[in-house]
């Protein structure tokens, strides 16, 4: 209980440090959000009317007091631009940015860990250099280079999958969820290629380590069948640090969906942050990263309690 | 164990990856057009629904079908009518009066009224916000003479106030955003209630935004069913897209260089329509030496407009002889201008009389401008022949306005997108004081010229203040018009019809453009 309550801390901890950053940072970006907002021909009365709106003509402190009690209400303010509650724009987006995320992990996963399995098992082999080579060389591919590649490729040069967007318009029930998958796969793959590497590695390292532990031989020696030993055995003790691997890497993948959806004009949380960085609309801005960092934290509070769950040695 | 495996990775790839029969276009099919749907790629979401507040090209071009404005323009710039019939000026320019046509109804059934115009302009006039504001200092009060008939009192005459309102302010219903405490903060997010060609239904956030014909449209019934914008990230997203059949127009001005390229291209039609602005090099006056106007025209003399029209521009420029008032201004155009031409040598000798040696500016631009980007260096490159340095400084679009605004720099690289209205717009631009006035111009006898221009109530009488007005700003170099760009507008050869106007803004995608387009053959 300690343990949780511990973890517990932590993360709201680094929930009020991502928010004092946001918050900071965003008024740091270079411009005048009054300017981005209305006409820049606009007369000087008219801006400083739009700066008392948004109670940018407040001290800085003053405002971030003020959006700390705001934000322990759970209100994230009103858009610049759109006149409407950010919570409004923000849940609009969720579910898209939920959609390609946890499918890009959960298609990472299953097949990092095979590809794992296979390389470790085959360690020195042909099979292992390639899939090492491939996962070295996909950790380091940047997204927007590879989802404009898969674009051209499989949507414009072969027609497989539509340019961009989430869903086609006329489809209706099943057929909805047909086109949604259909338009989810660009996205998704782009995300997959950029992550999987890492997976992969990890994998493969960790598993090499538990098969050469005394109990591995033990069980070898004792006569149980090859596979058994490695994904019975060894391949529980190596997930341990895949697991510790998929909480880290949520928040490549957060970043990785920014830029992903972007490309792909998937009407997700990337693109809405994407969108509110030109309009310099802070309200979006702050409400989107304080969404997406309070997403990591909990996804990583429920890796470390799963982490603790799994190996009572690190609940300390 | 390997065909576990291999069963594995294939579910695996079969779950991201599932191939849906029937729905892909592929890359070279291109279907007949319908009258059932029309789909216009645009590159950002509408970010307000409030016409009066909107700023963005999408939220014009959507909000434009849902509100009409008074006027719109003919292809060469014309004032023609849309919701209004008429206007005119009183004999003393103290009044301006605007009759309605009485078929065009909202959404909900009420008519389209002259209230609606006055409380559109009043609440625009109260709360000073939006473009419109700034355009109409001149206006005392509107009041409604009939359910037809405007009649806007003016405090001093001003013969730009009908084309400014006409062209800038759309008309809201008064019954519905009249509820809100503040018009400006009334976000109108839903329920729409319009009075358009077409009528925004449904919303799909980054996505697409559906609207559907109005069959007793004022001015006629639209051939297509539905017109639907489609969310891209950028203009060669677009292009892939309309290649693939997959939108039927994009909204946005191609490149030139894409423009080039699609040009060939038997299943695009590019549409070409005059851009109401000009691209422009500004030299800060409060800046010295740039106060010397030797200086000025030593810098003027240092840019190669030939090559930046016909390499930056691929050709899809125009010559504006170095003037402000354009080849798309027919009513004010003056042919006595002479563009400056590229010559060194002479702009060694004014910068020698000037007292002025090893010269060295800074030069501002938005980077994210296709076409300045292309062309910046090339004015970097023709000064240096010239001995003069300039240092580029591309910057980040809310940068650049930011300094801009602040009149930052030395040389301002940008182009303005809409200048409607000579009288109007060189006053805001070349005016003492003037919002957009980025060169800090303060000279007294071009003041006077402008205001002579504003008083007068027709462009035959504002003609010969506002090209004596043009001719000091051409010889005193506050601005170095570069051209005026012919925008690429490209659909599929499958729709025709189309009806452009100038400018971005309007270009095809003008309520009465899309009432009227249909597919071809």
């Amino acid at each position: 209980m300690r343990f949780i309550g511990l973890r517990l801390a932590r993360g709201l901890l680094t929930l009020w440090f991502a928010v004092t950053v946001t918050f900071f940072l965003v008024r740091l970006l270079p411009g005048d959000p009054v300017l981005a907002v209305a006409d820049p021909n606009m007369t000087e009365e008219l801006r400083q009317k739009l700066l008392a709106d948004f109670g940018l003509d407040r001290p800085l402190g003053v405002q971030y007091l003020d959006y700390l009690g705001q934000l322990l209400h759970g209100n994230l303010g009103m858009s610049f631009r759109q006149s409407v509650p950010v919570t409004t724009v923000l849940m609009e987006r969720l579910p898209w940015t939920l959609i390609l995320t946890i499918s890009a992990m959960v298609v990472t996963i299953v097949l990092g860990i095979p590809l794992g399995v296979l390389a470790a098992t085959r360690a020195k082999g042909w099979v292992d250099r390639v899939i090492q080579l491939t996962g070295v060389t996909a950790q380091s591919l940047f997204v927007p280079s590879v989802g404009v590649f898969l674009m051209y490729l499989l949507g414009v040069w072969l027609g497989w999958f539509p340019i961009g967007g989430a869903v086609d318009l006329d489809a209706t029930g099943f057929g909805a969820t047909l086109s949604m998958l259909h338009h989810l796969v660009l996205p998704c793959l782009s995300l997959v290629l950029i992550q999987l590497g890492g997976y992969v590695l990890t994998m493969r390292t960790t598993l090499i380590d538990a098969l050469g532990e005394d109990y591995v031989s033990l069980a070898k020696a004792k006569g149980v069948r090859p596979g058994t030993v490695v994904w019975k055995h060894a391949l529980r003790n190596a997930l341990l640090p895949t697991t510790t691997i998929a909480g880290l890497q949520l928040g490549t993948l957060v970043g990785g969906a920014v830029l992903t959806e972007t490309i792909y004009a998937y009407p997700g949380i990337g693109r809405a942050i994407y969108e509110a960085v030109g309009q310099l609309d802070f309200p979006v801005l702050q409400g989107a990263f304080v969404l997406l960092a309070a997403a990591v934290v909990v996804a990583n509070l429920i890796t470390d309690v799963a982490y603790g769950i799994l190996d009572p040695r690190v609940r300390t | 164990m390997r065909r576990a495996l291999a069963l594995l990775a294939l579910a695996a790839l079969t779950a991201c990856a599932p191939s849906v029969p029937g729905t892909s276009t592929g890359g070279s099919s291109q279907p007949a057009a319908s009258t059932d749907r029309l789909t216009i790629g645009t590159t950002a979401d509408v970010v307000n629904y409030n016409p009066l507040v909107g700023n963005s090209r999408t939220d014009s071009w959507v909000t434009s079908l849902m509100y009409p404005h008074l006027t719109q323009m003919d292809e060469t710039g014309k004032r023609i009518p849309y919701l209004a019939t008429e206007w005119s000026y009183a004999e003393d320019g103290k009044s301006a009066t605007v009759k309605l046509r009485d078929d065009m109804t909202w959404s909900d059934g009420k008519p389209v009224t002259a209230d609606d115009v006055v409380f559109s302009v009043t609440a625009v006039q109260k709360e000073k916000f939006g473009v419109v504001a700034g355009l109409i200092t001149a206006l005392d009060k509107a009041e409604a003479v009939s359910p037809t008939e405007v009649k806007f009192a003016l405090s001093r005459p001003d013969g730009t106030f009908l084309d400014n309102v006409g062209f800038w302010l759309p008309i809201v219903p008064k019954h519905v955003f009249e509820k809100a405490p503040s018009v400006q903060k009334f976000a109108n997010d839903s329920d729409w209630v319009s009075a358009g060609p077409f009528k925004l239904t449904k919303v799909e956030r980054g996505q697409r935004y559906i609207m559907e014909r109005v069959d007793d449209f004022g001015p006629g019934k639209p051939a297509v069913k539905e017109v639907v914008f489609r969310v891209f990230p950028d203009v060669n997203t677009e292009v892939l897209a309309l290649r693939n059949g997959e939108i039927d127009m994009i909204g946005n001005v191609l490149p030139p260089a894409t423009a080039s390229e699609l040009k060939n291209d038997p299943k695009i039609k590019l549409q070409q329509v005059p851009s109401l602005g000009w691209a422009h090099l500004q030299y800060n006056t409060k800046h010295k030496p740039l106060d010397d106007v030797r200086v000025r025209q030593a810098l003027a003399h240092a840019v190669d407009y030939e090559a930046i029209r016909n390499i930056a521009l691929k050709g899809f420029a125009k010559s504006s002889n170095s003037s402000v008032l354009t080849p798309s201004q027919p009513d004010y155009v003056d042919p006595s201008s002479k563009e400056y031409t590229f010559d060194p040598e002479l702009s060694k000798q004014l910068l020698a009389q000037a007292g002025v040696s090893g010269l060295s500016l800074n030069m501002i631009y938005d980077q994210a401008d296709p076409n300045i980007a292309r062309w910046a260096p090339m004015v970097r490159d023709a000064a240096k022949k010239a001995g003069i340095t300039i240092k580029l400084q591309g910057l980040e679009r809310n940068t650049y306005l930011d300094k801009t605004q602040k009149r930052d720099f030395d040389i301002y690289a940008g182009s303005w997108a809409v200048m409607d209205n000579p009288p109007a717009n060189l006053g805001l631009a070349f005016k003492t004081g003037g919002f957009i006035n980025y060169a800090q111009v303060s000279d007294p006898k071009l003041d006077k010229l402008i205001d002579q221009a504003q008083r007068a109530l027709s462009p035959a009488e504002a003609k010969a203040p506002i090209q004596e007005a043009a001719r000091i700003i051409h010889d005193q170099v506050y601005d170095n018009v570069l051209y005026v760009e012919t925008f690429n507008i490209a659909h599929s050869a499958t729709w025709t019809g189309f009806k452009p106007m100038p400018s971005e803004l309007l270009s095809i995608l003008n309520p009465l453009s899309l009432a009227a387009a249909k597919p071809a053959g």
